[in-house]
């Protein structure tokens, strides 16, 4: 089933097309991420899936709902996590979440939560004195007291220091394991290699991919790279080989460029053959930022928005 | 589901958190009551028409304490979630943001009261503080004030870009009329040319309002005041309506 379908959704504000005819699906128990560079339209289209915007144009279902008109009984079964957003600053951390457990007709025990999350010490300190991950955790907290179906993060981890970021995976996948969807948009290529079954890739309002993650990074098409060091000048020889699409040499330094998976076990067998020495030989298979600069033709960033 | 109450007394604690609001709303009348009531008394005297200075001065305390928490409390709170995003956090809730509003609204007007309840307690106790109208007309008078002031609020709340903008916004309207308007210093006292100012200032005439029927004059004596307090509701009111924006 699919918990979130988007046909042709569009939003512009005046002549600024912010999301352009964008269509996907969200498998229900599925971690769909969407990526791409800031202003590409990442946060326009998952308020438009949560109703938070009125869209231009397209049909958006949301668990069998129309954002756009049943809003607020979507809000029972869904969580959300808003980019920057930061709770009342002087409220205690269970002051907001009694708040919260007070919404729902069916809400999860907030101090279970908390405990989960490693907030049980934090229950009564104050929100303007949380670190920035202890924040983010008390965010997903919030977002999870109505027990939703569908969990929206945008940018969950940005501006967090590694070690909390892959925190923040780990409950993630958790989330996964108990039979939630997951919709997240984030900055970081990594963490969508990580965590997302589905990724697609926006920029400038449009897709440019939709697919796995492996799926993404082998339909742009890109070599993966073999180097290794040798005293011999075989350049010639290893551009016969099947597959290969490029070989460079300079001095000691060989690099050889192919799609073909294989290629090294020939590569191997031809250096045996020739009776060439080689060493430091090493694989670099291309990944999602590779994908994205040559899908997008733009570097990818990490910027800290 | 009593979602609201919560909600009310959240935002209640939260406002009380605020060191600002607690000593502008609840302490600093009650100081400026104690200030000129030492140097003043609270004797009949000929320079107070035959009312005793405390009298006189207490209706305007009155205005002071709705213009500090409808004109810089309110504003900046209204501001500041803005800014931070939570309005629209809450915009994603079962929720309406409509209620945060109301919150609000509802958590000033309490605010109100109890700083209105601590200086009449301290007036009376003190210095034998005396009403001379008619109370139900002191109340309608009261919440003439209340709605031009959260009006102003709500507009000034609804438009500014963040909090800090909201500051300096409120500090600009709040300042001139806290000590042009009569509700901290008598105009009977200022130059002509302080008031022909005052009279560009909506609290000049909730001070006038309440100050004429705490002196025993009746609420129809009044319609200039009145009306002038409606037309700054009506005014910013519906300005704030059109123009709130939630994100």
């Amino acid at each position: 089933m699919e918990v979130i379908q988007v046909k042709n959704l569009s939003k512009n504000y005046g002549a600024l097309q912010a999301v352009d005819r964008v269509s996907f699906a969200v498998p229900e128990g599925s971690v769909f991420g969407m990526l791409g560079p800031n202003g590409a339209g990442k946060t326009t289209t998952i308020e438009c899936i949560i109703g938070l915007q009125k869209r231009s144009g397209g049909e958006v279902t949301v668990l069998g709902l129309d954002p756009a008109i049943s809003r607020k009984e979507l809000y029972g079964s869904i969580g959300v996590q808003l980019q920057e957003t930061v709770y009342q600053d002087k409220a205690k951390v269970f002051e907001l979440c009694q708040l919260f457990s007070s919404m729902y007709p069916d809400p999860l025990d907030y101090k279970l939560l908390l405990e989960r999350f490693g907030l049980e010490a934090k229950t009564r300190t104050y929100l303007r004195n949380l670190s920035g991950g202890e924040r983010q955790k008390v965010a997903i907290v919030l977002a999870l007291i109505a027990n939703p179906r569908l969990v929206v993060l945008d940018e969950l981890t940005t501006g967090l220091d590694p070690q909390s970021r892959r925190e923040m995976w780990a409950y993630i996948k958790e989330l996964q394991a108990e039979g939630r969807t997951i919709f997240m948009t984030t900055h970081y290529m990594e963490e969508a290699a990580h965590l997302c079954d589905q990724v697609c890739i926006i920029d400038e309002g449009r897709i440019v991919a939709l697919d796995t993650v492996d799926g993404v990074i082998e339909n742009a098409g890109m070599d993966t790279m073999i180097s290794f060091e040798t005293q011999d000048e075989i350049g010639m020889v290893l551009e016969k080989l099947p597959g290969v699409n490029r070989v460079e040499q300079e001095h000691e330094q060989v690099r050889l460029y192919s799609q073909k998976e294989d290629v090294l076990t020939d590569l191997i067998l031809l250096l045996r053959e020739h009776a060439v020495e080689y060493r430091k030989i090493n694989i670099s298979r291309p990944g999602l930022e590779d994908a994205f600069l040559q899908l997008t033709g733009k570097e990818w960033k990490e910027k800290v928005s | 589901m009593n979602v609201f109450p919560k909600l009310t007394i959240l935002e209640w604690k939260l406002h009380l958190r605020n060191p600002l609001t607690v000593f502008f709303a609840l302490a600093f009348p009650v100081l400026m009551l104690f200030l000129f009531g030492t140097m003043y008394g609270n004797e009949p005297n000929e320079f107070m028409s035959g009312f005793g200075s405390v009298d006189v001065l207490v209706p305007g305390y009155i205005c002071m304490i709705a213009a500090v928490t409808g004109l810089m409390a309110l504003p900046l709170v209204l501001a500041e979630y803005r800014e931070q995003k939570i309005l629209k956090r809450f915009m994603a809730t079962p929720i309406q943001p409509q209620d945060i509003l109301l919150s609000q609204l509802i958590v000033n007007t309490l605010t109100t009261l109890v700083g209105i309840f601590l200086l009449l307690a301290s007036g009376r106790v003190i210095y034998n503080l005396k009403f001379f109208g008619n109370v139900l007309e002191a109340l309608a008078a009261f919440i003439l004030i209340l709605m031009a002031v959260f009006a102003i609020g709500l507009f000034i709340g609804g438009v500014t870009p963040n909090g800090r903008t909201a500051i300096v916004v409120s500090y600009v309207v709040y300042f001139p009329m806290l000590f042009l308007s009569g509700a901290t210093m008598p105009l009977e006292i200022m130059p002509q040319s302080i008031i022909n100012i005052s009279k560009a200032l909506p609290l000049t005439y909730g001070v006038t309002l309440l100050k004429g029927i705490w002196l025993g004059e009746r609420l129809l004596d009044f319609p200039l005041e009145i009306g002038a307090l409606v037309l700054v509701t009506v005014l910013f009111g519906g300005l704030a309506i059109r123009l709130f924006r939630w994100e």
